[in-house]
């Protein structure tokens, strides 16, 4: 469990991270997401006692991270790949952070073998692939068996079979019923492996929700409609209750002049069109991607900070009003 | 140790696993000798130092031995105040201005290392109470650096007890002020990596240490030297440069004229040196990782 309230962290004239609010509950996965720098790394820096917070508190497991006696079995955490002297080998690395809490080497000897450094582990760090260091950086952070992991960008450098395995055990660490928090900057990795979703940009929070509720409201679906009579259509469909937009600046009374129509679905904007006797060239339903919708979400974050995320999401980039007649 | 550490049995989550792996100072002492050892450059540098402290005695030995012989040489050496009496402890104590150096290099890495590859983190992570891994680090540099001083000075005397003994000049450890000196060389040689590891730990960047150790160490006292034949007050700042003061527990013979007594020299290194620590320490606690 991990739970800011108001946590802020300013540097100098910059605000990294300003007043968030949030809890990462045990036993799912919780997702962090949102740009570079937007904040995530240095809120995760905070909640391990390693950035001092401007404004705020956090707490882990019920009290701030440099209250534990024993921090390595309340937090495992993943800060940043190859966070290891470079002429350490792989094992005295991990035994050198067993040690601080008395850990046997037979734990350390454990761990290796669960990340797949069992080959690598007496070789030093210098000359590790991306993907290996990210390995032990896992490897550091499942040392003490924690009840709360926290993994910044842990797929980073990853091959596809590394992505996989890192998805796998943070289902599995959660379903264990531990506290994941796992930050991304890709949408379609937080949506594969996370229940839940925080969404961060500019240092704020936009959205604190479970995963399918954000991907639904995001993968808003549009329909682009193509017809010589888009004065009338238009009239028709935003009578039935559809938002038009006309992309790419066209007027919408132009000659052959696309529409995209949100709110209504492919069906009815065919039935819609027969009834107002206008002839449809093109109707074609548009799902817009994840990323695309993650990028809307966090492409301005101080402009939807304040709306309700529901509709933010529904009505992010649909409409350019100043069009309309 | 472990009895000034609070009980652990948080009421929320008391689990015998999370009591027993629970971080404590002995512990922290022994992850950072670890840490220390498992470097390789550890291994070589307080090896080749130990070499070069038998080394530098010989040759100093041989030039004590001819002294004798040679006026030019014997002119030298009177101008040097620390050679103006020779003893078998100025012959085996030669190298430690070659040591300081290396313990100085060595005291700066063990904590800017972590700053460069970000290791700090997790080891701040692992033992959140900075100032005992400060503390830990701190006794773990001193403890290697003892271990190197004697290790080096006793090589260094049985690279030279032949050819001191032929020239009369036999180390004699009955000889309070050889002694002294001897030991002098352990505590001067862990004065200065301790300082240079507090440079290490407020600078946090290994360049910027090394180059203010190097020019604390050896930059400023030629400095001063150079300005002193011209200015009084120079000698005056000269006599209380960290190294110059605290190397005067390293030599034997009366104290030169502007210099300060042995005790007195090294207790101004020290003073130096805890201001800086202190310094550290504070910077350590206070700053973001």
């Amino acid at each position: 469990m991990i739970e800011a309230q108001g946590l802020s962290k300013v540097y100098g004239s910059t605000t990294a991270v300003d007043g968030v609010s949030f809890t990462v509950r045990p036993g799912v996965v919780t997702g962090f997401l949102g740009p570079n720098g937007a904040g995530k790394s240095t809120t995760m820096r905070m909640i391990m006692g390693l950035d001092r917070p401007t404004a705020g508190s956090v707490t882990v497991n019920g009290r701030p991270y440099a209250r534990h006696r024993s921090p390595l079995t309340e937090v495992g955490a993943l800060l940043e790949a190859r966070a290891v002297h470079p002429g350490r080998s792989a094992r005295s690395h991990l035994r050198a952070l067993a040690a601080t809490h008395g850990l046997p080497d037979r734990r350390v000897d454990e761990v290796v073998e669960l990340t797949g450094l069992g080959s690598v582990a007496r070789r030093r760090v210098g000359g590790f692939s991306l993907g290996m260091g990210q390995r032990l950086g896992i490897a550091s952070a499942l040392l003490g068996d924690p009840r709360t992991l926290i993994l910044d960008e842990p797929v980073n450098g990853l091959d596809p079979e590394g992505v996989l395995w890192v998805r796998h055990l943070a289902r599995r660490l959660a379903a264990e019923g531990r506290t994941v928090f796992l930050s991304s900057h890709l949408m379609s990795e937080v949506a594969l492996t996370a229940d839940h979703v925080i969404v961060i940009g500019r240092g704020r929070i936009l959205a604190d929700a479970p995963v399918r509720d954000v991907v639904a409201g995001a993968s808003r679906r549009t329909v682009t409609v193509r017809t010589p009579g888009a004065a009338v259509l238009r009239t028709a469909l935003e009578r039935a209750g559809g938002a038009v937009a006309a992309p790419d600046g066209a007027h919408a009374g132009a000659r052959d002049g696309a529409l995209e129509v949100t709110g209504l679905e492919a069906a009815a904007i065919g039935d819609i069109a027969l009834t107002a006797g206008v002839a449809l060239h093109e109707l074609t339903p548009v799902a817009s991607t994840l990323e695309e919708a993650y990028l809307e979400l966090t492409a301005d974050a101080v402009e939807y900070r304040t709306d309700d995320r529901g509709d933010r999401l529904a009505a992010a980039g649909t409409t350019s009003t100043g069009e309309q007649p | 140790m472990s009895a000034a550490i609070a009980p652990t049995t948080a009421p929320d989550h008391g689990t015998t696993r999370t009591d027993a792996a629970r971080v404590t100072f002995g512990r922290v002492l022994r992850s950072e000798w670890l840490k220390l050892w498992s470097l390789r450059s550890t291994w070589w540098s307080v090896a080749l130092t130990v070499l070069l402290m038998a080394g530098l005695a010989v040759l100093m030995a041989g030039a004590l031995g001819s002294a004798a012989e040679s006026p030019d040489l014997q002119q030298t050496m009177d101008a040097d105040p620390r050679l103006a009496a020779p003893s078998g402890a100025v012959a085996v104590t030669f190298g430690y201005g070659f040591a300081q150096l290396t313990v100085a290099v060595l005291a700066a890495l063990s904590i800017t290392g972590e700053h460069a590859s970000g290791m700090i983190r997790a080891t701040f992570a692992a033992v959140p109470r900075r100032l005992e891994v400060l503390a830990a680090k701190l006794l773990v540099v001193a403890a290697t650096t003892v271990i190197l001083a004697v290790a080096g000075l006793a090589a260094a005397w049985l690279a030279t007890v032949s050819m001191l003994s032929a020239d009369g000049l036999a180390l004699d450890l009955s000889d309070g002020e050889q002694l002294r000196a001897l030991g002098g060389t352990v505590a001067y040689l862990v004065a200065v990596a301790a300082l240079s590891f507090g440079i290490g730990a407020l600078w946090r960047s290994t360049a910027a240490a090394i180059a203010t150790a190097v020019g604390v160490l050896l930059v400023l006292p030629l400095v001063f030297q150079v300005l002193a034949g011209s200015a009084d007050w120079a000698q005056d700042v000269y006599a209380y440069l960290p190294t110059v003061a605290g190397e005067r527990v390293v030599a034997t013979g009366p104290t030169p004229d502007g210099l300060l007594a042995p005790g007195a020299g090294f207790a101004v290194l020290a003073g130096y040196t805890v201001a800086v620590l202190a310094a550290a320490a504070v910077a350590v606690r206070r700053r973001d990782a």
